[in-house]
């Protein structure tokens, strides 16, 4: 087995963070939800937008703003969106002069109905954003070509989806997301959209994902600080798990207990099942 | 004659720069300013004119996924 590295961080565009998890920061009740959210989360970065002002709502402007600088957090602002690449580099622009970072989430919506992303229109986005200067973190599919033409683009992340955004359905296909952590070895993937519970975060981890980027799972839940919490836990398990290497899953069963010296069985029987039998759960 | 301002038409600035659009306006920071949709940056308002029919976009921060 492949020796893995105990010093575990996850590393974007040359910045470590110990948290594993991002976190979105639209769709909460109220700003002190959202402000304990964070803090159960702990959160690598979180995401924000940029909007034209908005009276009387409680997520923009100026105590968004204060809220945010308090939590000291790495900001990702998004393109959320967009529907062609030019929309979407110059609503880039907009974000890096309002939030002073490079980063950010790339968002080029091909389809109104299920939010997935214009691989087009995401791959001239990011050509020209790359070229300005922008450390570029695309939200796609698990489509290997796309993926392949993002990251020769000189995007340094990826951010596949699980499912259609807001949706919560969870990994939708499987393999394929699988087959992309295989072949991408190189750099950060983030699975970003779709999730909708902790075990998804956790089982996507467990496959090598590098993090998980979350939002209505946590704010349109019950209660949204025990869910980020939950979420947090779950993505360290998982994250824990694939570093510990799991088992190969075998097709039959194998007794864990040892067999020899068994009590109440005669020498003949236990020479009659020499492979051993399942004594009880692991 | 008048400017565009998020979608809402406002009479032309004296002088036309958009450093007195803004005074006028009174946007609560942070903020960013889009003229024409190309990014102004932020210390050349007083030097980016302003003319009929500009379309100016003022953007601040807000929550996002």
């Amino acid at each position: 087995m492949e020796r893995r590295n105990i010093e575990d961080q996850l590393t974007l565009y040359g910045q470590s963070f110990t948290s594993r998890l991002l976190l979105g920061t639209a769709r909460y009740d109220s700003p002190s939800l959202l402000s304990d959210a964070i803090c159960a989360a702990d959160p690598a970065m979180l995401t924000v937008s940029v909007r034209r002002q908005i009276s009387a709502s409680n997520d923009t402007g100026q105590s968004f703003w204060n809220l945010l600088r308090d939590t000291r957090r790495v900001i990702l602002p998004n393109t959320a969106g967009c529907l062609t690449a030019r929309e979407a580099v110059r609503t880039a622009c907009m974000a890096r002069e309002l939030f002073q970072t490079n980063l950010v989430k790339l968002e080029v919506i091909g389809d109104e109905v299920n939010l997935q992303p214009d691989p087009f229109g995401l791959v001239d986005a990011a050509t020209e954003l790359v070229k300005l200067g922008f450390q570029v973190l695309p939200y796609c599919t698990e489509d290997w070509v796309l993926c392949r033409r993002l990251m020769d683009a000189g995007c340094e992340a990826l951010m596949p989806w699980a499912a259609p955004i807001g949706t919560g359905q969870g990994p939708r296909n499987p393999r394929a997301l699988r087959e992309l952590r295989e072949r991408v070895s190189q750099i950060p993937l983030i699975v970003d959209a779709g999730i909708g519970l902790p075990s998804h975060a956790c089982q996507v981890m467990e496959w090598g994902f590098d993090g998980v980027l979350l939002n209505t799972a946590v704010s349109r839940s019950l209660h949204p600080v025990r869910m980020a919490s939950a979420f947090a836990e779950a993505i360290k398990g998982g994250r824990n798990a694939f570093l510990a290497g799991p088992m190969i899953m075998q097709e039959k069963a194998v007794s864990s207990t040892p067999e020899i010296g068994r009590p109440f069985t005669s020498e003949s029987s236990q020479s009659a099942h020499p492979q051993g039998r399942a004594t009880g759960p692991v | 004659m008048s400017v565009v301002v998020n979608g809402e038409t406002y009479p032309l600035p004296e002088p036309r720069t958009l450093a007195a659009l803004l005074l006028s306006l009174s946007p609560l920071a942070p903020f960013a300013v889009a003229r024409n949709e190309e990014l102004v940056p932020r210390g050349t308002y007083e030097e980016c004119p302003i003319e009929p029919g500009d379309r100016i976009d003022i953007v601040h921060p807000t929550a996002g996924g």
